[in-house]
């Protein structure tokens, strides 16, 4: 009986033993050091990548390469600017950017006289280099250190050759472009139209249409009513594939059309697998993202200089639905 | 210092310090969250200072560039002197997840004071519209320092969420690790006391039963307390109390033994006295008739009794005054030899005496009366039942340290029992006629008188004859005289 008891004791004794002695250790275990007493440098440079189109697969992938560049050389880096197109909010953090002194604006361009006044006033004056990836301005207007991105006058040059072999020498070609004035559509257009205005026998007609999926179907509804024998479609703008495809599938066989566009999102990635866009330009945003990291710091550093302000030009590819399937 | 005192005050001592350590941990750690949640708070509020005083001088802006007085340029300046502050104490909130976000923040606040600065010029240079620009400018800064104050608060939660959940399991923890600590050290505690209240009452018990032993009269037990305390200490004194008691028992034993001894022996003087007074029926009277007989045997011419009257009235006298005083073997030997001649007128030739007696010996002393009876024995044993009577044989030589006295006669000789009951002095069946004091008597007084018991000693062998050999030491040992026993 003594002996009963001496063990149930003990056994509790073990048994409170061990859970004190657990709780104790995961007490103090808990490493609560304050992050701000894990210190950490500022970074040499402060860079920010600002875009109009936060959140799509195209700006992802340029602030994923910027990121990555910028970490390997000792960068930091952030990636700002607005969703949807929102310009206003895009030129508020352009002035933030500015107001904060940060070491290097890496920027989509904008064609906008306020775009203009900030990049050439307020960010020469307090001597901070702009660089602009995806989409150019002019040079003259924007004091732009120089561009990162695709040569889009080449690219339109490749739809435009692209579309003779497809479609031969005559016919007649829409082209689908935003009413907002970018240069990089202009340069798209300019690409295409040098390549066949050659073939007198191509008509090519340039068509505007607004920002909004309502815009561009009502466009297209109105560009099929008023040409019936359009031969095929050019989506200048790649955010308007996916609603003039539906559109143009509504009324007819799409697979009919020559139908083209530019930058592979996944919509219009989805659309040339189903066929239903014939080719389009594939760019390479990770690369654009990292070799303006790497060229602003290098400019930073002092290593090149001056940068070919006709800019760099990062690889375009073709996108063949053929190839695809 | 006390032993039990000292057990209760260690006992004491370390429970107070077992909550003391345990007051400390958490008071501790209370303190060091404590701290931190402090810390953390600072940092908001620091950061919201930035926008609140931001925003005031926007104010302050305004109503000097309404109204251009030294009051509202003293107001402006002081809200941009704590604007600065605020940046400062900003600038060291600097950590590895905000560090980016810290630097624009500050450079912020410097656009912000710089575009304030020239609104304040312009206006003193009266040049209005670039000073409402700057105005405009400035008010913007103020809202882009908001938004960034919103940002860096945001990163702030992001880079501190680990912390925060860390600090809140910690505290959930912390509280846990208190219930198993109570649970513990409540158990741990009771053992402990049980054992240590043990340590102290079972000695406690042990004595208790030792008392009560004692108390029912068993001394013979030894009382042991294992303990390092006073307990043990009272045990010990205990314990030689009952070792005292023991020896005072035993010594009262003997010393009881001794004194029915002692009376044993005033007994057997009564008696022999008594006896003797029996006989002493007005001595003088008898001695004096005995003298007369003599003299009137001498006159009318019988010598021979006159002799034997006369012997009969030493011998008388001497029985009645030596019995209790020592006297020399030779007074015993002239006693002696009155009996005998006493002896002879009665038994004639049929006793036949012989004497070898070293006389150098007769200094010795030893008990009045001693030697006759046992003559008167050996006449009664060896010489009277026969009708050629026997001998009897007296010695007196010089052992070392011992006179040997031996008295032979060949009569039948005494049976073993017999023997053994004289020696051990076992009271004597009454036989013959004695003068009245008997052989155990004898052996008793002599034992007593020189305090051995060898001093006697008796060979017999049936039909042959008895032999009493005596051994009286020259030196006497301690023993009792038999002044003192007389006077007891």
């Amino acid at each position: 009986m003594r002996k009963l008891v001496i063990l149930l004791v003990s056994a509790l004794c073990v048994v409170l033993f061990y859970f004190t002695l657990s709780s104790f250790i995961k007490v103090f275990h808990y490493d609560l050091t304050v992050p701000a007493q894990s210190g950490g440098t500022p970074p040499r440079y402060r860079l920010v990548l600002i875009t109009q189109e936060l959140d799509t697969p195209f700006w992802n992938k340029v602030g994923t390469g910027a990121l990555q560049a910028a970490k390997q050389n000792g960068a930091g880096l952030e990636v700002w600017g607005s969703y949807g197109k929102n310009r206003e909010d895009f030129l508020k953090k352009i002035e933030i950017a500015i107001a904060s002194h940060v070491d290097g604006i890496i920027v989509q361009g904008l064609e906008e006289e306020e775009f203009n006044r900030l990049t050439t006033v307020k960010a020469a004056e307090k001597g901070i280099p702009v660089i602009t990836v995806a989409n150019d301005v002019p040079m003259e207007e924007s004091l732009r250190r120089t561009y990162v991105g695709s040569d889009h006058y080449k690219a339109g040059q490749m739809i435009g050759r692209r579309l003779l072999s497809d479609m031969g020498t005559a016919g007649h070609v829409v082209l689908m472009g935003s009413n907002r004035e970018e240069d990089y559509q202009r340069r798209r257009i300019s690409g295409i139209l040098d390549i066949l205005k050659a073939y007198p026998n191509i008509r090519t007609e340039v068509v505007t249409a607004g920002e909004t999926r309502e815009e561009v179907v009502q466009k297209t509804n109105e560009i099929m009513n008023k040409e019936p024998n359009v031969d095929a479609f050019i989506a200048v703008a790649a955010n308007n594939a996916g609603a003039m495809i539906q559109e143009i599938d509504k009324r007819a066989k799409v697979e009919k059309y020559h139908v083209y566009s530019f930058d592979d999102s996944p919509e219009t990635l989805r659309l040339l697998k189903l066929g239903k866009i014939d080719a389009l330009i594939e760019q390479s945003p990770d690369r654009m993202g990292e070799l303006s990291v790497k060229l602003m710091i290098q400019w930073l550093k002092g290593e090149s200089f001056p940068l070919d302000y006709n800019g760099y030009f990062t690889d375009i590819r073709m996108l063949r639905a053929e190839d695809l399937r | 210092m006390n032993s039990i005192q000292k057990k209760i005050l260690t006992l004491s001592a370390i429970v107070l310090f077992i909550m003391v350590l345990i007051w400390v941990v958490l008071i501790y750690y209370n303190q060091k969250t404590q701290d931190q949640y402090n810390r953390i708070l600072q940092r908001y509020l620091q950061m919201n200072e930035v926008t609140a005083t931001s925003n005031r001088m926007v104010t302050a802006l305004n109503n000097y560039l309404q109204d251009p007085s030294q009051l509202h340029l003293g107001e402006l300046n002081e809200s941009k002197r704590r604007l600065q502050e605020a940046q400062g104490q900003i600038s060291r909130l600097q950590n590895g997840g905000n560090a980016f976000t810290l630097t624009n923040y500050v450079n912020l606040i410097d656009s912000f004071v710089e575009s304030t600065n020239r609104s304040v010029k312009s206006a003193d240079e009266k040049n209005n519209e670039d000073s409402l620009n700057y105005f405009t400018e400035a008010t913007r800064f103020s809202n882009y320092i908001s938004d960034t104050t919103l940002t860096l608060l945001d990163k702030e939660l992001k880079t501190y969420d680990q912390f925060y959940r860390g600090i809140i399991e910690q505290s959930e923890e912390l509280k846990k690790l208190g219930l198993w600590m109570l649970a513990l050290i409540t158990v741990l505690l009771l053992v402990f006391t049980y054992w240590f209240s043990l340590s102290i009452t079972r000695p406690i018990q042990k004595l208790t039963m030792a008392a009560k032993e004692l108390s029912r009269g068993r001394f013979d037990l030894e009382i042991e307390v294992p303990s390092n305390d006073e307990i043990s200490f009272l045990a010990k004194t205990f314990d030689r109390m009952r070792i005292n008691i023991n020896n005072l028992i035993s010594e009262i034993q003997q010393k009881a033994q001794l004194e029915s001894e002692l009376q044993k022996n005033k007994l057997l003087l009564q008696e022999s006295q008594l006896r003797s007074l029996q006989s002493q029926i007005n001595p003088h009277f008898l001695f004096n008739t005995l003298d007369t007989l003599s003299k009137k045997a001498y006159l009318e011419g019988s010598e021979e009794t006159s002799d034997l009257l006369a012997s009969v009235a030493g011998l008388l006298r001497y029985n009645l005054k030596r019995l209790d005083r020592s006297v020399s073997l030779y007074d015993e030997v002239k006693v002696i030899l009155q009996y005998i001649d006493i002896q002879k007128a009665r038994f004639t030739d049929r006793l036949r005496f012989v004497q070898e007696t070293d006389r150098s010996c007769f200094h010795v002393q030893l008990p009045g009366l001693t030697l006759q009876p046992i003559i008167e024995n050996a006449v009664i044993h060896a010489v009277e039942p026969l009708e050629e009577g026997g001998s009897i044989t007296f010695r007196v030589r010089d052992g070392e340290d011992a006179v040997i006295v031996e008295i032979e006669d060949n009569g039948v000789g005494m049976p073993e029992d017999k023997i053994r009951n004289i020696l051990e002095e076992r009271v004597p069946v009454a036989e013959g006629h004695s003068t009245g004091i008997g052989f155990s008597n004898v052996v008793r007084r002599l034992r007593l008188f020189y305090g051995r018991d060898d001093v006697i000693d008796i060979r017999s062998e049936l039909g042959r004859g008895t032999k009493v050999i005596l051994k009286l030491p020259k030196e006497r040992g301690i023993g009792y005289d038999a002044q003192a026993v007389n006077r007891g």
